[in-house]
C-alpha cells in the first residue's frame, strides 16, 4: 500500500494526487478473494490499520476533487465494517452530504440531521465539531463559536476545538479571546511550533491596534514567540517571516525614542522586559539571511528544501523586496 | 567412564499416537477455541457519560496546566488558576454537579457500569476456567500414570515433580515425561503456536490473560472521591513555581545561530 494514502489531503496538491490513484488503489482492494462467502471470508484476513485509514483519506481527496462517486464508494466500504453508528462514520457521511449539497435548503437539512444525532446521544464530538464546521462555512462564525464553546466545556483538553475555536474569534476581530485559546492548545501541545507561531502572528495582529508602552510589551512577546517557534523548528518559514515582522516593527519604535517606559521585568505580573536594541538588530538580521536562503533554495527546489509552500515562499520575497526598496530610497 | 545407566523402557508405539498426538491436538485446539470465546463474549466498552468524561477532562486539563506552564505566562498563568480554583470551590465540574459534593464516596456494588466491568471479568474467568478443569479431568480419567516420550536431554531430580505427575516411582529417570506432564507442558507453552495460528493479539493462553488480570487490579478499588481529587489539584497548582519558556528565547536563539551567521 503506497504510504501516500496514510497522510490526510490538507493542501490541494496531495488530495490531487491521491485521488488520482483512486482508481488503482480501489481495484487493488477488489481481488478474487475478497467476495468469498461469508464464513470462508473468515480465512483471509486483510485487516489492517493502514487499509482503514487510506480508506479514509481517499475519501477526503475525492471530495476535494469533486469525484463524489468514488468517494461515495469509500464510504460505503467504510459504513459496512464499522456501522452506520460509529460516531467517526456518522461524521464522515454528514461530511459527504455536505460536499453533495446543492443549494442552502440541502444543508439545512444536513444541519437538521446532525442536531437530531446530537439530541439522541450528546457524547458524539466528531458530529458536533462538524456541525460547527458546517455553521462556519455558511457564514454563521458566532453560532459556530456558541457550539464550541459547549464542546470545550466538556472536553477542554481538545487542542483541535481550540484551535478552531481561536481562528473563529479571530474572525469575529475578538483578538484577547483567540489569544487565550491558543495559549490554551499550547498547554496541550507544548511543542508546537506552528502554535507558537500563530500565537505570534495573533499577537502581532493585536499589537498593531494598541498604542504606547502596551504595544511594545505586545509586539516583544509576539516576537518571543517567533523565536520560540525557531527554536523548536529551525526551518519554519512562518516563523522568521513573523519574526522579520515583529523585529522591523519593534526597531522602528524604539528608534522612535520611547524608551524607558516599562524599561524593566515586571516581578508580580511577570511581565517580561522589551529587549535591547542591539538584540533585536540581530534577530533582524538572522532572519533576514534566513529568510533570504529559504526563499533562494526553496524556489530553486534544492534537495531538503523543496517542502515549503509556494505562496508562502513568494510572501517572504516580497516581504525582503519590498525592504531593499526602502533602502534604495 | 562409568556414567549412570541408561534406563530403557520400551514403549508401544501406539503412545504416540494414541496419547501424545491427542493431547497436544486437544490442547491447541481449545486455545482457538478459547480465543473465539473471549472474542464473543467481549462487551464492547461502555461510552462514559458525558459528565463523568467532563470531569476527567477537566482535571486532566488541570494536570496539563500544571506540566506545560512554562509556555504560557505568568498573567494568563494565573487566571486560569483562579478560574479553575473558583469551580472547584463551586463544585460544578463534578459530575454530580455543586449538589452531590457531601455525598461522599459511592458504593461500587450500585454502580450499574462497575458491575459491567465486573460481569465481564467473570466471562473472561468463565471461558478459561471450563475448559482447563474439562481437559484435566479428561487425561486424568483417561491417560494417568503413563509415561509417554523420553527427552534427548539430561536434566537435574529437580524437574522430576515437573515431568513425572502421576507417575509414582521413585527411580524413574527424570527424563521420562507422562502424560499428565506433557498436558501442563503444552498449558503454558504453546503461545508460540497460538501467536503463529492466530496473529499475536490472540486470548487463546491463559497465562497471558492471568497477567493481563493482575495489572488491571481490583475493579472494586475504581471509585474514587472526585472533590478530593479536584481539591488536591488545586494546591498543586498553587504550588507551582512559574517560569516562562519565552524568558530569554532571543538570546538562546542568537547563541543557537552564532555560528551559522
Amino acid at each position: 500500500m503506497a504510504p501516500i494514502f496514510l497522510t490526510p489531503p490538507t493542501d490541494p496538491h496531495t488530495a490531487l494526487s491521491i485521488s488520482a490513484q483512486a482508481n488503482t488503489f480501489l481495484s487493488a482492494q477488489k481481488t478474487l478473494w475478497s467476495s468469498l462467502p461469508y464464513p470462508l471470508s473468515l480465512f483471509l484476513n486483510t485487516e489492517s490499520q493502514e487499509k482503514w485509514t487510506s480508506y479514509e483519506n481517499l475519501f477526503l481527496a475525492l471530495l476535494r476533487t469533486g469525484d463524489h462517486d468514488s468517494a461515495y464508494t469509500c464510504l460505503e466500504a467504510l459504513t459496512t465494517r464499522f456501522g452506520k453508528t460509529n460516531d467517526h462514520i456518522l461524521a464522515l457521511q454528514g461530511l459527504y452530504q455536505e460536499a453533495t449539497a446543492k443549494n442552502k435548503e440541502e444543508l439545512e437539512e444536513v444541519m437538521k440531521a446532525y442536531d437530531e444525532v446530537l439530541q439522541e446521544d450528546r457524547t458524539i464530538f466528531s458530529v458536533r465539531k462538524r456541525r460547527a464546521a458546517l455553521l462556519r462555512s455558511v457564514g454563521k462564525p458566532e453560532e459556530a463559536i456558541a457550539d464550541l464553546t459547549v464542546l470545550l466545556d466538556a472536553s477542554p483538553t481538545d487542542g483541535e476545538a481550540w484551535a478552531e475555536l481561536s481562528d473563529l474569534y479571530l474572525e469575529v476581530g475578538a483578538l484577547e479571546q483567540a489569544v487565550y485559546c491558543l495559549e490554551e492548545v499550547l498547554l496541550v501541545t507544548p511543542h508546537a511550533w506552528n502554535m507558537h507561531a500563530r500565537l505570534g502572528e495573533v499577537l502581532y495582529m493585536s499589537a498593531i491596534k494598541m498604542e504606547g508602552g502596551e504595544q511594545t510589551k505586545t509586539l516583544s512577546e509576539s516576537m518571543r514567540r517567533f523565536c520560540r517557534s525557531i527554536e523548536l523548528c529551525d526551518g519554519y518559514l512562518r516563523g522568521y517571516y513573523g519574526l522579520r515582522l515583529t523585529t522591523s516593527k519593534l526597531l522602528e519604535m524604539l528608534r522612535d525614542g520611547k524608551k524607558g517606559q516599562v524599561a524593566t521585568s515586571d516581578p508580580v505580573t511577570g511581565d517580561l522586559a522589551p529587549p535591547s536594541v542591539a538584540t533585536v538588530k540581530k534577530l533582524n538580521q538572522l532572519a533576514t539571511a534566513k529568510l533570504g536562503e529559504i526563499v533562494r533554495r526553496g524556489t530553486a527546489g534544492e534537495k531538503g528544501w523543496d517542502g515549503y509552500s509556494e505562496a508562502e515562499l513568494k510572501a517572504a520575497k516580497a516581504l525582503i523586496d519590498s525592504d531593499t526598496q526602502k533602502i534604495e530610497r | 567412564m562409568a556414567g549412570p545407566i541408561e534406563q530403557q523402557i520400551h514403549r508401544d508405539p501406539a503412545l504416540f499416537y494414541w496419547i501424545l498426538l491427542p493431547i497436544t491436538v486437544v490442547m491447541i485446539l481449545t486455545g482457538i477455541l478459547r480465543h473465539y470465546l473471549s472474542t464473543l463474549l467481549q462487551t464492547t466498552p461502555k461510552k462514559q457519560a458525558l459528565l463523568k468524561m467532563r470531569e476527567q477532562r477537566h482535571l486532566m486539563r488541570a494536570r496539563n496546566m500544571i506540566i506545560n506552564h512554562a509556555q504560557i505566562s505568568k498573567a494568563a498563568f494565573n487566571k486560569r488558576k483562579e478560574w479553575f480554583a473558583d469551580k472547584v470551590k463551586e463544585g460544578t465540574l463534578l459530575e454530580s454537579g455543586p449538589d452531590g459534593k457531601a455525598k461522599g464516596k459511592p458504593n461500587p456494588l450500585s454502580d450499574p457500569a462497575m458491575m459491567d466491568g465486573m460481569m465481564g471479568m467473570m466471562k473472561g474467568q468463565m471461558v478459561m476456567m471450563v475448559p482447563q478443569s474439562l481437559i484435566m479431568g479428561w487425561i486424568n480419567a483417561f491417560f494417568s500414570g503413563y509415561v509417554i516420550m523420553k527427552l534427548p536431554f539430561p536434566l537435574t531430580p529437580q524437574f522430576k515433580q515437573m515431568l513425572q505427575a502421576g507417575v509414582g516411582t521413585r527411580d524413574l529417570d527424570v527424563r521420562w515425561v507422562s502424560s499428565l506432564s506433557w498436558y501442563f507442558l503444552t498449558l503454558f507453552g504453546l503461545q508460540p503456536v497460538y501467536n503463529f495460528i492466530l496473529g499475536s493479539n490472540n486470548a487463546a493462553s491463559q497465562v497471558a490473560q492471568q497477567m493481563q488480570m493482575q495489572q488491571q487490579g481490583n475493579p472494586m478499588a475504581g471509585a474514587e472521591d472526585m472533590e478530593k481529587i479536584f481539591a488536591a489539584e488545586v494546591e498543586n497548582l498553587e504550588v507551582v513555581e512559574h517560569w516562562y519558556v519565552l524568558d530569554g528565547v532571543e538570546d538562546r536563539l542568537l547563541a543557537k545561530f552564532a555560528s551559522s551567521i
